[in-house]
């Protein structure tokens, strides 16, 4: 045995001394939600869209400057948009628009413009409204604004193209160019624009600390140059900032209050410093060998694995308190003696509980196999510390008070067995069913990611002020639009605008932007440039000229090869006009803004093939969703899995009767929390695969503990909820959703298996 | 589009005057207008003819009679362009912020605030309050005011003559006749063509 304990001793060294060689090295830590998630897509091609639509949206900052002085305003953008372009921190700023980009714009359309046709004139030609446009033509040489001069009317007779260009979708929501600095004027206010991409992992915890504190610097410095200045901000850095900010705080508060709790709980009870120490040996051991195990196994951890992983192996703690509270036995023994006791019990509980893990590898969750691994290797070297090391370094006996405790722990085997406590179990098994029946009537699922996190209450009135003013919404809907070809893509993106701008009129969605506003298929082109030359210059240019009294030679008819194609706009200056809505040529991606009726807006690709509906956040909530189901059979499949090693120790009607308590807790728990109004989620539902495996170990230890014992077994079981509930149920408090639902659900969980564990136990 | 600046600028002029002797609250400024532009390319200059209603606070209507009937809308929503009733363009401010902003300039110059306009051009008059004159160069020549080129306005209570010379050689000649101010409230038909562009 204790060749055991120094082999056990080497392993953990070793353990140590990897990680302490990892740690040096830089340990990669992720924090993105997504990576702990499955690939759900079947299309690679569906997926790197999302990925790169994503990883637009993620990168993006947007910034809004306001100020009643228009000039104040434009001074302080301009500011900030430098500071912010001079950090290496920021890939691009986007604050002015370039008189050169309007001007790109209109060198790179206007050789094409023969083909170039505004959706309205296009139905004016084809309804033989021709006449329509030469009274606009008219109108406008004419008019007050008199922006025709013979150049223009020579090169383009009717005005085609500015008309174009008015139809092109606004780039950016409402935001327009004024004098070149992108602004919305809002009431007698002015807000200027500044969108920047970020250069960095903004997934990382580090890259999202430095940007948010950099931020800030500069909002106070601009505040502090410009009295009256309003500063509005948005993007997912600096929600991902707060909400890691907001979780340190939770995690240190919560943390520090339950292990306070739980130290205490452990000093009064037990009168002695020695279990506290045993413990946090067990604990730590358990941490370290799976931190280590993980690092080895995955090259990498995600931030939620080892949170998750580190709770999971709180579990672990139990096994070290019920070796404890042997010292509370009426007959004192040797350390190996309480060992002997203990053991069946611990390690049965330590087995089921590993196959309970066992079961998070069925799941298809790259972040729960890490989750998974923690655990296990944390529980079984927990398991091993207590069994190999604790007998080893036990000193001291029971205390005095140990008949107090004890007495106070056999209440519960009362409250289940003596005759006396008949109508107090009838009533509380009617209150339980009265719970679950409200319950069951209120059961609500909630898979929406959305609330899953919790948005900061300083950033989310900022968006959504940024998002009244701007008409930008944050990322959201798309259209994927795939072709054979570039020219196959475009025109599936025509079938389509038509749709889009009638289902904008009927308001199911504000905004949208294709490649193919900006050009056209070669098929369009070229029918449009013939719909052009029979029904608007042949028939009226000439008598146009004559009422004019323009003299000056009509210019040549542009070349019929003459037609625009992608590859070579996205070659001219101006292609980053579309760059963002093209993946490759044939892949394109149209935009949506302020998608109001999603049902609606997908309708409109029927029948368009190659065109596709793609919406990132409601199938991360459909992927919850599919997982919380998953996750329930997981909990049936590891409750399956721990059948027959129960019964191969307790015979079938003993192990159904060690799995009862923990079943009614598994059906309660979700139950009585329906019954106050919290839905059950995906985060529920994990909590539950915890409770099986503690609930069982509590029904273990109840069915193990001998008649004469069973006040020991039972304070120990007691201590073990304690602990279980201070280190989990104190996620209760918790401000994130995610959380706070999977505290709820462990706190009801972990109480009922508790209050449930004697009826496991042989009757006395 | 940004030569409708030359609109907005030309309705500014009427500021000086406006100025000296401005309209009362709650009054409009009616009038006739005769605009030619000579053009290169053309046998003939462009000669355009018909009215105009100036309503402080909402807007602008030009209402062209010849060669043929147009209207044209103007206030701080953006402009709208009627041939026959028939609706055949539409800028929204939203889109063109600058019409929103020299709005904004309109509203302060009839205030008596030259500063605004002088950031733009460099402005010389010359006269009496009875007779003056006015001389606007674009200060700088990459902003959009520069192609609208020198402007040189005339007048008396009210802004009487403007003309334009382009960079290109192209020039434009306005004179504002019968300008007087009115009392009454607009009328329907008006009223429905600010209510059409928005706002």
């Amino acid at each position: 045995v204790r060749t055991a304990a120094i082999l056990w001793l080497l392993v953990v060294a070793t353990a140590a001394a990897y990680l302490g060689f990892r740690v040096v090295e830089g340990v990669q830590l992720r924090t993105d939600l997504l990576a702990l998630l499955p690939q759900e897509d079947r299309d690679p091609a569906v997926q790197r869209a999302k990925e790169r639509v994503a990883a637009a949206f993620g990168r993006r900052i947007i910034v809004l400057v306001g100020h009643e002085d228009r000039a104040t305003a434009r001074t302080a953008g301009a500011r900030l948009a430098e500071w912010l372009g001079a950090s290496p921190m920021v890939r691009s700023v986007t604050h002015a628009l370039h008189a050169d980009a309007v001007r790109d714009l209109g060198q790179a359309l206007f050789p094409f413009r023969a083909g170039l046709l505004a959706a309205s004139d296009r139905a004016r030609l084809e309804a033989g409204r021709g006449a329509e446009i030469v009274q606009r033509a008219l109108a406008t040489v004419y008019g007050p604004a008199g922006i025709a001069d013979a150049r223009l009317l020579q090169a383009d007779p009717f005005l085609l193209l500015p008309n174009f260009f008015a139809e092109l979708p606004p780039p950016l929501g409402r935001v327009a160019p004024d004098e070149g600095v992108l602004s919305v004027p809002d009431g007698g206010r002015t807000w200027v624009f500044i969108a920047a991409q970020l250069e960095g992992d903004v997934f990382a915890l580090d890259f999202q600390a430095r940007f948010a504190g950099f931020f800030e610097g500069l909002e106070a410095r601009i505040r502090a140059e410009t009295s009256g200045l309003e500063v509005l901000r948005t993007g997912a850095v600096f929600y991902a900032e707060r909400a890691a900010s907001q979780a340190n705080r939770e995690t240190s508060r919560i943390g520090v209050a339950s292990l306070a709790a739980t130290a205490t709980l452990i000093l009064v009870v037990f009168r002695a410093a020695l279990p506290l120490v045993h413990n946090i040996l067990a604990m730590g051991i358990g941490i370290l060998v799976a931190f280590a195990a993980s690092l080895f196994l995955f090259g990498e951890l995600h931030v939620g694995a080892l949170l998750f992983g580190v709770s999971l192996i709180g579990i672990a703690v139990d096994y070290s308190l019920h070796y404890s509270c042997e010292r509370f036995s009426r007959t004192p023994t040797p350390p190996r003696e309480r060992l002997r006791h203990v053991l069946p019990s611990i390690a049965l509980g330590a087995l089921t509980t590993i196959v309970g893990y066992m079961t998070l590898f069925f799941a298809p969750f790259p972040g729960l196999h890490q989750v998974a691994a923690f655990s296990a290797f944390g529980v079984a070297a927990s398991f091993l510390t207590v069994v190999l090391w604790l007998p080893l370094l036990d000193r001291g006996g029971s205390g005095p008070h140990g008949g107090r405790m004890l007495a106070a722990a056999d209440r519960l085997w009362l409250l289940w067995e003596a005759p006396g406590h008949r109508r107090t179990r009838l009533l509380l098994g009617a209150l339980l069913l009265l719970g679950a029946t409200l319950g069951a009537v209120r059961f609500t699922v909630d898979d929406d990611i959305r609330r899953m996190q919790s948005l900061s209450t300083e950033l989310k009135p900022q968006e959504t002020e940024i998002q009244r003013l701007t008409g930008i919404s944050s990322a959201g809907f798309f259209f994927l639009v795939r072709g054979a070809t570039a020219e196959a893509a475009l025109q599936a993106e025509e079938m389509l605008l038509p749709r889009l701008r009638r289902a904008q009129e009927e308001g199911a969605l504000a905004q949208y932007q294709a490649v193919a506003h900006y050009i056209p298929s070669t098929a369009r082109q070229q029918a449009d440039r013939t719909l052009v030359e029979q029904r608007l210059l042949r028939p009226y240019r000439d008598r146009y000229y004559a009422q004019l009294g323009f003299t000056a030679e009509p210019a040549e008819a542009p070349a019929a090869s003459g037609v625009l194609t992608l590859a070579d706009f996205l070659r001219s200056r101006a292609g980053d006009a579309v760059r963002d809505l093209v993946l490759d040529e044939t892949t394109h991606i149209v935009v949506l803004n302020g998608v109001v009726r999603p049902a609606a807006v997908q309708a409109l690709a029927t029948g368009i093939p190659g065109v596709a509906l793609i919406d990132p956040t409601g199938d991360v909530t459909r992927l919850l969703g599919a997982y919380r189901g998953r996750a329930v059979l997981l909990l049936i499949a590891s409750a399956a899995l721990m059948l027959p090693l129960l019964a191969w120790r307790y015979g079938l009607g003993g192990s159904l009767r060690v799995l009862l308590p923990s079943t009614l807790a598994l059906a309660l728990a979700p139950l009585l929390l329906a019954a106050v109004g919290l839905p059950f989620t995906f985060f529920s539902a994990m909590a539950l695969v915890l409770v099986l495996s503690m609930g069982i170990d509590y029904a273990i230890f109840c069915r193990e503990g001998a008649v004469g014992r069973r006040s020991v077994t039972m304070l120990g079981v007691g201590l073990a909820t304690a602990t279980t509930l201070l280190s989990f149920g104190l996620l209760t408090l918790s401000s994130a959703f995610a959380v706070h639902a999977f505290g709820a659900t462990m706190l009801v969980g972990i109480a009922l298996s508790f209050m449930l564990a004697p009826l496991a136990g042989k009757k006395n | 589009v940004r030569r409708l600046l030359v609109l907005f600028v030309l309705v500014l002029l009427c500021a000086p005057a406006l100025a000296a002797q401005p309209l009362a609250p709650g009054e409009r400024l009616e009038g006739r207008f005769v605009q030619e532009r000579h053009l290169k390319g053309f046998a003939q200059p462009l000669r355009t003819e018909g009215r105009f209603d100036l309503v402080p606070e909402r807007g602008l209507i030009w209402r062209t009679e010849t060669p043929f009937a147009t209207v044209t809308v103007i206030s701080a929503a953006g402009i709208l362009q009627l041939v026959e009733g028939k609706e055949t363009s539409r800028i929204d401010a939203a889109r063109a912020p600058f019409l929103a902003r020299l709005y904004d300039l309109l509203g302060g110059t009839l205030g008596g605030d030259w500063r605004v306009l002088e950031r733009d051009f460099s402005v010389s008059r010359s006269g009496t309050d009875e007779r003056w004159s006015v001389t606007l160069l674009p200060r700088n020549t990459a902003e959009a005011v520069a192609q609208i080129g020198q402007m040189t306005a005339t007048g008396g209570r009210f802004v009487e003559t403007v003309e334009i010379r382009r960079p290109n050689g192209d020039r434009e000649r306005l004179r504002f006749l019968e300008q007087r101010p009115v009392r009454e409230p607009l009328a329907e038909e008006d009223e429905r063509l600010f209510a059409r562009l928005g706002r």
